[in-house]
């Protein structure tokens, strides 16, 4: 009732004041609409849309940008040569090995982390608390590879410093090829597994107390409560958890660039990287646009299955 | 009945202690790079590590008198809220459009702004390289701020249609049959009632661009190097690598968002999805 009270006032006050002929015919919706959009529209077309025509334009092309060599169409050659790659097609399944151990591990970590402090509500300190477990993901990706240099280095690295305390043995980590894409690894979960801790925490959440108490008073065991009050409730959230990490860690490329550069060899080569290397080390810039396009295709596909995920839990809901 | 109630306490107690013990787990290696930034050059080379040492501010003092260490912050503060602000701002009155006119090709626009930003950055800044390069935007800061805002904009409609559809359209309603203009409505009786969006949208964008680093080095140039920027540069100045640059750097520079996380916690959630899920945490 208030509320509508506000709304009368300021809609008084407002229209006192006005008076300009040709302002009032802008609150038309038919135009309002549209004018509302012109800024996000020409953000969307100056910096989305033309770029992207370009891209699929250089596809077709083969440009190199340093040689000053005129651009020389090509056709499909581009997407050919990608598909021919065997540094490619490793780049990739190192992407995908990155992705799928990297989201499994951070998920099945984070969904017992999140199942821990369920229930931490009177913990004393709690932000404080949270804000702890939540820092690594807020850190600039950059910085935290520059500093897992330190952590991991054979000689002046902590970490070494406790394995040969135990061990006896000293590790290269980011100097080996076996050890390298573990390493690597191990800092992307270190960053990410809070996230999943947060959808977690954030599906556990949104099962009803109600069921829950139900369940307490059915006396059911914690394996039924599992698959029958919280599953039910808690799927949805902690799948679109999955698909954003999915989607996230494909597009991995800070900490790798900092940390390895894609070596030793091209042990911890990921899709990124090889792109990037295209375009601003080899400057093949259209070779770099038809693979910049599959990425494209790729994330486009992670988008769809995201929103259909999403919709199947409002049609839920 | 004492006992038992004893026992509910140490377990609580002990349940407390283990929640504690993996946060501070988390933590553990940042407060170890605090604890190098306070440290000499000397001290965090030193093997087995030096546990006990004086603790010093000589990394902090001289962090502002070393690779344009200042111009860099001043850079990462201008463009990332100057950027935040911008996309904040238009993407509001955006989302208020899509959220209560619906105009036609709406499903499709949101689409395409959610998958531009789920491309590989090396895929999005090939071609924007090759526009910045061509029109002269490299390496200004207008080029910059306006491309962060470009890529903070996805999120921001995301978050904001989310709280928009959220405020019921009777307020409209009223007011518009009062005689209140549409202005009126989007920015003194909408606006107000999605603050949490706001803040959530500008949080996490704030804490992207803050942190970003490969547009910045690819598409940015000397005058609009951030802080991360300059952490990739001034990695190995002169040969050796410098760690107590590096700790000291990263930790003065991660202070202020893990700050804002403390005090914005619940609305970490949110910017994180988009708006796609809401709740506690």
């Amino acid at each position: 009732m208030s509320d509508t009270t506000v709304a009368k006032t300021i809609a008084q006050t407002d229209s006192s004041a006005g008076g300009m002929g040709w302002l009032r015919s802008l609150e038309n919706p038919k135009y309002l609409q549209h004018l509302l959009l012109v800024p996000v529209l020409v953000f969307f077309i100056v910096w989305n849309v033309i770029p992207l025509f370009w891209l699929v334009g250089l596809s077709f092309y083969k440009y190199v940008l340093v040689t000053g060599e005129p651009l020389k169409f090509v056709g499909l050659h581009n997407f050919f040569e990608i598909f021919n790659s065997f540094e490619i097609w490793h780049a990739l399944s190192n992407t995908f090995l990155f992705v799928i151990l990297g989201a499994g591990t951070q998920t099945f970590l984070g969904i017992i982390l999140g199942f821990t402090f369920w229930g931490s509500k009177e913990l004393p300190g709690r932000r404080i608390a949270l804000t702890l477990i939540f820092t690594p993901m807020i850190m600039a990706p950059l910085a935290t590879g520059s500093f897992f240099k330190i952590i991991y280095d054979p000689v002046f690295g902590i970490l070494n410093y406790f394995i040969k305390g135990v061990f006896g043995v000293t590790i290269d980590f980011l100097g080996s090829a076996v050890w390298a894409f573990p390493a690597v690894l191990l800092v992307d979960t270190w960053m990410w597994t809070p996230f999943m801790m947060m959808m977690t925490l954030a599906a556990l959440g949104s099962v009803p107390k109600a069921e829950l108490e139900a369940a307490e008073v059915e006396n059911l065991s914690w394996y039924q409560r599992l698959i029958h009050v919280v599953l039910p409730h808690g799927k949805f959230i902690l799948m679109l958890g999955i698909l954003l990490r999915t989607i996230d860690s494909f597009k991995s490329m800070d900490i790798i660039f900092t940390m390895t550069r894609g070596g030793p060899g091209n042990s911890t080569e990921l899709i990124g990287l090889t792109l990037y290397r295209q375009a601003f080390n080899a400057f093949t810039m259209g070779q770099a646009s038809a693979l910049a396009i599959i990425s494209l295709l790729i994330a486009i596909s992670f988008t769809s299955i995201y929103l259909y995920v999403l919709k199947r839990k409002e049609a839920a809901a | 009945m004492a006992n038992s109630d004893h026992k509910k306490g140490v377990k609580r107690a002990l349940y407390h202690l283990l929640l504690w013990a993996i946060s501070i787990f988390f933590f553990s290696p940042i407060i170890w790079m605090i604890i190098c930034s306070f440290k000499t050059r000397e001290e965090i080379l030193m093997m087995p590590p030096k546990w006990l040492f004086i603790p010093s501010l000589q990394n902090y003092i001289g962090l502002f008198d070393m690779f344009n260490f200042s111009k860099e912050l001043m850079n990462s503060i201008f463009m990332s809220l100057g950027a935040v602000i911008i996309a904040v701002l238009v993407s509001f009155l955006a989302a208020y459009s899509f959220s209560r006119f619906k105009p036609k090709g709406t499903d499709l626009i949101m689409f395409l702004l959610l998958s531009m930003r789920m491309v590989p950055a090396a895929a999005v800044v090939v071609p924007i390289y090759l526009l910045y390069a061509a029109s002269g935007w490299k390496g200004t800061h207008s080029g910059m701020i306006l491309f962060y805002a470009m890529f903070s904009i996805p999120f921001s409609v995301w978050i904001l249609k989310g709280f928009i559809d959220g405020v019921s359209e009777r307020f409209d309603e009223t007011a518009l049959a009062n005689g209140g203009s549409r202005m009126h409505i989007i920015f003194r009786l909408v606006m107000p009632q999605v603050k949490p969006g706001l803040i959530a949208a500008f949080i996490f964008n704030i804490i992207f661009v803050w942190n970003e680093f490969l547009f910045n080095f690819i598409i940015g140039g000397k005058k609009t190097a951030t802080v991360p920027v300059g952490l990739a540069q001034g990695f190995s100045a002169g040969g050796a690598i410098q760690w107590d640059f590096i700790a000291t750097l990263t930790a003065f520079y991660s202070l202020p968002l893990i700050v804002f996380i403390f005090f914005f916690q619940k609305y970490l959630l949110v910017g994180m999805t988009f708006g796609t899920v809401r709740g506690e945490v």
